[in-house]
């Protein structure tokens, strides 16, 4: 690859975004490519802002991708979608961004307004060169609940032209990294069927 | 065991591991603290097959000396700790670094956390090497993580001191590709054989001057090392010397900046400075940058040590003269920024009218700090205070301490301190002696159980000794929670070949005037204990027997048994209550706007039935 591709999944601790980053740099690896993923712990299972960034380059890059230069950006949430996109989107980025809003402890108490989901969305587009908001919601109930969003959202970018790694390799990689493999593909499944109707 | 060395993804702690078994390493000690607690893992997990020693000291101190002692008995030994963890242990490395190390090697790693992710300060541990004139090496990536563990003890074993490795969070808690080695089962020299003269006195003088002559001659051997590499044709007009990751960033902001004429200089080992490498990148430079995380101590090392050159004449640029910051994390872009300015050139990344889309899109922004699991049983603690606290007039002061319970800053501000290991107590132990200053504040204090038995002890003899009126709190889930559940001392359920040592045997030696156990699942007994002890004058503990959720989950955990927890739309107060969603918080509890009622989101609760408790009105219900 002449250039390098810079992925950022963003979302909210205990959704299950580190898993989405191994899925993705082990598909890299099956394609022979060189990804280096950088992770936040620590704040992972406790509620905090999650991001995980994944570079796939020819040759070793640092783990962190310069502002404004995600070429992908994977919202696990909407409010954290808008805060990664602020840093690091620009017009070259295709956001995929669930819906699903996971409100914070001041939105719940009220000492702070949690922003409707329509004008979320309508900023990160301000930013993005395409978003596609996609609800997981019905689709989860169906398969397993919000547990598995992280499948399905690996489903719903996999449709995606332009990312160098193709959906068999991220269904391979699954099969490989994920406990409960069969049920993680059928919400991967249901993931590529609703974003394959969003974007007709 | 792992025969299979096909290239893979390793973080940067597991290469640093994987350095160590395939350097021979054979005594491995630690205490778990982010970001470095994965290198003990690593080598925890891959330990029995091997055969080699791999432990979770009782604190990083310990881990040190136990370490130095299997090195002078010529085991390769390897210590592993966290930035504060080197603080603890700097009182015997400050020592011991005066009498040689052992013949089979001596490494120590540290993990530092730019920008205090999970720590409760920023600190450059690097000074320790200057501090204790001993050799350092920062990798840059995973490979090189890797490799230089094997150089370290290659310098260990040659010139018999410890070597250091710092780490940063971003090389340790990312993952690159790393071509592996095999291990190989080490025979170590039997029988062994203790050094001699494991001592400084009566001239310690004279070792220190040992060592620097020792140092000299590692800067000689740094300088023919194939760690650092210099990238320059002919003069450059900009020349960057990074260390650790920040060599990444410096390498793609080179690119970036659209100047054709740059360089690089990568340095891994920072101390003592390869002169010769460095002398060679000065003299080829105009401008030099220097990229380093936190402090700048390679940038200081060569501004001083370009004063011995003559006819130097290019311009240093860094954190001294501000074009790059001196805290907080590094990265590509701050490295742009401060090649930019070190050139003259106008920095800009976006332009005015993207400007201004992010600032609007920025307006929306809301926090999201973090919080306790859903059921963790230190809210219920933190909780019992706020209401204690309330009933007292606000006259409770809690010092607060290191773990999982350290939100508890964030909750209310239910802790009022928060430092390092152990200081909680140790802070109480002044402030319970100020009852006769006119302090007319209760003193209390908490700590977790693997933090009581890591730093607590002697803060707690100190408050019996001397009489001060405190309540300490110990919030005992049986675990290391925070950096990932390790075993620890204080647990029944120890590993073969370890055993028990009791938190409450412990505390009852130091004999307080009251002592009671409590039950944090069970809210209302702890608000009672709280309240009826803290008022109580002398030395009180209670032992909370505590219940990390996420452990309780790992072990399979799943709830099914227990009710489901719910809302009685009719019995609840809706908007002008909100106790439960807005004040107690649990993340299982959410808001619906349209009902104003709250929900349990069912795939989160753990059914405890804490905020059954909570709920003044009786609208929440199990069963
Ligand atoms: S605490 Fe009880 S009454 Fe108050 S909002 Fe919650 S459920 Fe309703
Ligand atoms: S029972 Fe209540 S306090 Fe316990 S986890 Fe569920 S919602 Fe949270």
């Amino acid at each position: 690859m002449k250039e390098d591709y810079n992925i950022l999944i963003a979302g909210v601790g205990g959704q299950g975004n580190l898993v989405c980053g191994r899925v993705l740099s082990e598909a890299a690896r099956l394609k022979d490519l060189h990804p280096v993923i950088g992770e936040t712990f620590g704040a992972s299972r406790r509620g905090g802002t999650v991001l995980t960034h994944l570079r796939i380059s020819n040759h070793e890059r640092g783990p962190l991708i310069p502002k404004g230069r995600a070429n992908l950006l994977l919202g696990m949430e909407p409010l954290e979608a808008l805060r990664a996109s602020i840093e690091y989107a620009g017009k070259q980025t295709v956001a995929v961004v669930s819906t699903a809003r996971v409100e914070t402890p001041e939105s719940l108490s009220d000492a702070a307004e949690y922003p409707p989901t329509d004008k979320i969305i309508e900023a990160i587009s301000s930013i993005c060169g395409e978003v596609i908001a996609i609800d997981p919601v019905e689709a989860l109930e169906k398969s397993g609940g919000l547990r598995l969003l992280n499948s399905y959202l690996l489903g719903a970018i996999s449709v995606l032209k332009g990312v160098p790694i193709s959906k068999d390799d991220i269904r391979e990689s699954i099969r490989r990294t994920l406990q409960n493999p069969d049920l993680n593909l059928a919400t991967f499944d249901l993931g590529v069927t609703d974003a394959l109707k969003l974007s007709r | 065991m792992d025969d299979d060395t096909s290239p893979r993804l390793m973080s940067g702690n597991e290469a640093m591991a994987r350095g160590a078994l395939e350097a021979g390493v054979g005594f491995c000690t630690s205490y778990p603290g982010t970001p470095s607690t994965g290198i003990a893992e690593y080598i925890m997990s891959r330990a029995e097959s091997i055969g080699i020693h791999a432990e979770w000291s009782v604190n990083e101190k310990v881990a040190l000396e136990a370490a130095a002692g299997a090195s002078w008995a010529g085991i390769p030994s390897l210590c592993s700790m966290k930035s504060l963890g080197l603080n603890v242990a700097s009182d015997s490395l400050l020592s011991m670094n005066l009498s040689e190390s052992g013949d089979g090697g001596f490494v120590i790693i540290v993990g530092d956390d730019p920008r205090g992710h999970s720590t409760s300060t920023e600190q450059d541990s690097r000074f320790y090497a200057k501090a204790a004139l001993l050799p350092l090496l920062e990798p840059s990536g995973y490979q090189e993580a890797k490799d230089s563990v094997a150089y370290a003890f290659d310098i260990s074993r040659k010139y018999k001191v410890p070597v250091i490795i710092r780490s940063t969070t971003r090389l340790s808690h990312s993952r690159g590709l790393v071509n592996l080695c095999p291990i190989d089962i080490h025979d170590f020299p039997r029988p062994l054989k203790m050094k001699e003269n494991l001592f400084n006195v009566p001239d310690p003088h004279l070792a220190r001057r040992d060592l620097r002559i020792k140092i000299r001659k590692i800067s000689e051997a740094f300088d023919k090392s194939t760690f650092n590499r210099l990238r320059v044709k002919k003069e450059a007009e900009l020349l960057t010397i990074a260390s650790g990751i920040c060599q990444k960033y410096a390498e793609e902001a080179m690119e970036e900046i659209g100047v054709e004429n740059t360089g690089t200089l990568g340095l891994v080992t920072t101390h003592p400075l390869p002169k010769k490498v460095v002398a060679k990148a000065i003299k080829r430079a105009q401008n030099i940058l220097f990229l380093e995380e936190t402090d700048p101590f390679v940038e200081d090392a060569i501004r001083s040590f370009s004063t011995e050159l003559i006819s130097v004449s290019c311009k240093f640029h860094g954190k001294q003269n501000d074009l790059v910051p001196a805290h907080g994390e590094i990265n590509t872009d701050l490295a742009i920024q401060g090649a930019q300015k070190a050139l003259g050139l106008k920095f800009s990344r976006l332009d005015e009218k993207e400007e201004k889309i992010r600032e609007s899109a920025r307006k929306l922004l809301i926090r999201r700090p973090l919080t306790f699991c859903a059921g963790c049983t230190h809210r219920n603690v933190y909780w019992a205070v706020r209401k204690v606290k309330q009933r007292l007039g606000g006259k409770l002061f809690v010092a607060g301490d290191i773990g999982c319970y350290s939100l508890g800053v964030f909750y209310d501000e239910a802790i009022s301190t928060l430092f390092s290991m152990g200081s909680g107590i140790g802070i109480a132990s002044g402030l319970g002696q100020l009852h006769s200053f006119g302090l007319d504040s209760r003193i209390a204090a908490v700590a977790g159980d693997s933090t009581f038995l890591h730093a607590c002890i002697p803060a707690l003899i100190n408050a019996k000794h001397k009489n001060a009126n405190v309540t300490l709190m110990i919030l005992d889930n049986s675990t290391t929670a925070m950096t990932g559940f390790q075993k620890h001392p204080g647990e029944e359920d120890q590993p073969e070949g370890q055993r028990m040592v009791s938190i409450e045997k412990i505390v009852q030696a130091i004999d307080p005037d009251f002592y009671a156990v409590g039950d944090a699942a069970d809210l209302s007994s702890t608000i009672a204990l709280i309240h009826s002890t803290v008022r109580k004058d002398g030395l009180n503990v209670l032992l909370f027997k505590s219940i990390c959720r996420l452990e309780e989950q790992r072990m399979g955990e799943s709830y099914t048994e227990q009710g489901r927890v719910y809302i009685d739309s009719d019995a609840c107060h809706g908007e002008s209550c909100k106790i439960c969603a807005a004040q107690f918080g649990c993340v299982a509890i959410g808001w619906h706007d349209e009902t104003a009622r709250p929900i349990i989101y069912d795939h989160v609760c753990v059914r405890c039935g804490a905020c059954v408790i909570v709920c003044p009105h009786d609208a929440i219900k199990q069963g």
